[in-house]
């Protein structure tokens, strides 16, 4: 094995959005700090956005499952779930591909356990949040509106919100009709110019890369200002292993490069910023004789609780045009009406609903079919096959509804026995089962929602089942708690075992809660590493 | 793909497959009327190329005739490869000009936000302000 260079103050794993965060702000702070990212740089000239073959590259080179569009970043995710994560794999991570919806977390989501007797409480609150938020929405160009009254006060947005649409406005009519929650959605798309970002031009490609350069993801919000800072940024090279020394303490991380060839990276601190399914098997991949179940595994939680917000949709056909191909597809509007517990539910805890763009005639389309799929050949297909363009295209809007699903300790991310990825190491096995209360919850939700599309005018409306792939949404693997025992790492995100090692993506979320989970994602990278540079500045050694 | 493309029998298939899917009906042109086993067909497989292996092979064990249960055969017993057929057939009809032009869709093309637009659902937010309880304290 090969050394790299001489030890770094901080190495951080994975350059998607909490590493990009955490690159940034120790860089700026003046850490030496290198960045281990298994894929690679991703801009406009990979984008197919602008083509008129937008919607085939969904198909394959921009499909969001990384067992469809094989990359040679991307590793394996196999095992039988009832959802299947998805990710990209290279700069940005999953931001690359994101929709962009900024949603903070409510405050009872913190305090599942004590209000709700289920889960349990996170050991930091909403307030611990409140300023980092404002800070990463500043950092993402983020256009909403404040003031809603189902969250608490946070930063005004740095942009106004994107208009909603005609999309947005016929939903939003159908919820004031019911007398429901909504609220203008926020989205980390610039409507002006603003920072990095250009202002959106609604080609509602988003989730194929945004070709106007309007939609913020880290190789345009952080990566510029990092590098910048001096931080280093190594693309393809994948982490197989954080080794220890004699003290128990992390060494860095090995890491296979390019060619295949083992070097060592060694460093004071390591940061895990892998993401949810990405940092647990990395530390499962990290088994010792002192960590036989996996590095920072003596609570036995690593891998476990996996988190993916199962989601349906129902779509609302109108009357009226709507222009439903028009971006962007971020959220238009959001409703947290039933996001809370409800003592006349038959479920605990709640679920977000946001309306989104159909997309192109061919995404459109497929929605339809895959709604109708149970029904005979001559109702879909051959002349009646121009049905669903014509009574649906350009006429609908969707709400998608996220649940909140209850962190399981049979919900996780082992390592596959026999499956492996390119650099030889074994793949991400996700055993995950939706629960009962999980699909109560969803079905509640769905009528509901059929209710508002009807309110809203829908001369029809069609709904999808849970959907087998997810939505990008991985948390609670190596979740933060005061107790060393239920817990991998402290309210600092540290681990317990180990005192160098930090884990800051969606893995370290107690629950899940509804809300489309980057905004918190990125706060609480920045809260933990300012509390780094704060304890450095004070001469308290963070490791 | 393979080197040279699908042959000229593949495409005389997959034309005859792509009719019995999207057939002429409500104003709308068959899918082989516009070319979905033509040059739409290579757009097509150039922007997802995984599609066409297991195309091609699909479309050398069409038989000759039935085509019509051949295909129903396939979406009620065989759907990875029903999947693969529809991908190609609907993906490719909608890159026609002549479909999207009669659809009205105009491609996913640039149009500046409005951002000056008084929002027109200002009343109705303070109608959502008014009525909430607020949100829900925690200790
Ligand atoms: C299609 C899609 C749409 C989404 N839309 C939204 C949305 O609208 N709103 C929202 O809030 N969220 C959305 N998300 C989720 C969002 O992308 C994630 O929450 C976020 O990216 C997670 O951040 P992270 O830092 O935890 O990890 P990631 O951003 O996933 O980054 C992890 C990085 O680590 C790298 N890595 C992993 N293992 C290794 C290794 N062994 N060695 C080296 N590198 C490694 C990966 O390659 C990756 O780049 C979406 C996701 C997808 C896929
Ligand atoms: S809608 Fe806006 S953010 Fe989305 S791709 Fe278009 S310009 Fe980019």
């Amino acid at each position: 094995m090969m050394t790299q260079r001489r030890q770094s103050d901080a190495l951080i794993v994975g350059a998607g959005a909490s590493g990009a965060v955490a690159a940034a702000r120790l860089a700026a702070a003046g850490f030496e700090v290198v960045c281990l990212e298994q894929g690679d740089w991703t801009g406009p000239a990979d984008y197919m956005s602008d083509r008129p073959e937008a919607e085939l590259a969904w198909v394959e080179r921009w499909s969001p499952d990384p067992n469809v569009r094989r990359g040679p970043a991307d590793y394996p995710l196999t095992g039988e779930a009832d959802v299947r994560p998805v990710m990209y794999n290279g700069v940005g991570g999953g931001l690359v591909q994101w929709a962009a919806m900024w949603q903070p977390l409510l405050a009872s989501d913190f305090r599942v356990r004590t209000l709700d007797g289920v889960s349990d409480d996170w050991p930091i609150g909403w307030s611990d949040l409140a300023a980092p938020y404002g800070r990463v929405a500043r950092e993402m160009s983020v256009s909403g509106l404040g003031g809603d009254p189902a969250l608490p006060e946070l930063d005004p947005y740095p942009n106004p919100p994107i208009p909603i649409g005609r999309i947005g406005l016929a939903a939003a009519r159908g919820m004031d009709r019911l007398g429901w929650h909504w609220w203008p959605g926020a989205n980390a798309i610039a409507s002006r110019r603003h920072r990095s970002l250009q202002a959106c031009q609604r080609r509602g490609t988003c989730m194929l890369g945004c070709p106007e350069n309007a939609k913020a993801t880290p190789s345009l919000t952080h990566w510029p200002a990092a590098l910048a800072a001096g931080a280093q940024l190594v693309t393809g090279a994948r982490v197989a292993q954080i080794p220890l020394d004699e003290r128990g303490r992390a060494r860095g991380a090995v890491y296979v490069d390019r060619d295949g060839v083992e070097r060592l990276e060694p460093a004071q601190v390591v940061i895990l910023a892998a993401n949810a399914v990405g940092t647990a098997r990395l530390l499962l991949l990290s088994a010792s004789p002192r960590f036989p179940d996996g590095l920072a595994n003596s609570s036995g939680l690593v891998g476990r609780r996996l988190m993916q917000h199962p989601y349906r949709t129902v779509a609302a056909v109108c009357e009226d045009p709507l222009d439903s191909w028009q971006g962007p597809w971020g959220q238009s509007i959001y409703s947290l009406e039933f996001a809370e517990t409800h003592p006349d539910r038959d479920f605990v805890r709640g679920a977000k609903w946001m309306v989104m763009p159909h997309g192109g005639p061919m995404f459109a389309v497929a929605e339809y079919q895959e709604a109708h799929r149970h029904e005979d050949f001559e109702t879909l297909w051959g002349p009646s096959f121009h049905r669903a363009a014509a009574e649906v295209f350009g006429h609908a809007f969707t709400w998608g509804i996220q649940a909140e699903d209850l962190p399981e300790d049979h919900n996780r991310v082992v390592l596959d026995p026999a499956v492996c990825d390119s650099s030889g190491l074994p793949a991400a096995q996700i055993e995950y089962t939706v629960s009962d209360n999980t699909r109560r919850m969803l079905d509640f939700n769905v009528a509901r929602a059929v209710e508002a599309a009807e309110a809203a005018g829908a001369v029809s409306t069609y709904v999808r089942d849970i959907w087998p792939t997810g939505i990008g949404h991985v948390l609670g693997t190596t979740r933060m708690g005061d107790d060393p025992q239920g817990s991998v790492v402290d309210r600092w995100c540290r681990a317990h075992d180990v005192a160098n090692l930090y884990m800051i993506d969606g893995g370290v979320f107690v629950t899940g809660g509804s809300a489309n989970p980057t905004a918190t994602i990125m706060a609480n990278a920045r809260r933990v590493v300012d509390h780094m540079i704060e304890a450095r500045a004070s001469q308290e050694v963070p490791a | 793909m393979s080197d040279s493309g699908p042959t000229p029998d593949q495409r005389l298939t997959l034309a005859r497959l792509a009719d019995v899917l999207v057939a002429e009906g409500l104003g709308m042109p068959a899918a082989s009327a516009v070319g979905v086993a033509d040059g739409l067909l290579d757009r097509c497989l150039d922007a997802a190329p995984a599609l066409a292996e297991p195309l091609l092979a699909l479309l050398d064990e069409v038989p000759a005739d039935d085509l019509d249960a051949f295909v129903r055969g396939l979406a009620a017993r065989r759907p990875d490869d029903f999947a693969i057929l529809t991908t190609t057939v609907v993906g490719a009809y909608y890159l026609s000009a002549e479909v999207r032009e009669l659809i009205g869709y105009p491609g996913q093309q640039p149009s500046p936000l409005s951002a000056a637009a008084e929002p027109e659902y200002f009343e109705m937010l303070e109608r959502v302000y008014d009525r909430h309880p607020g949100y829900r304290e925690c200790p």
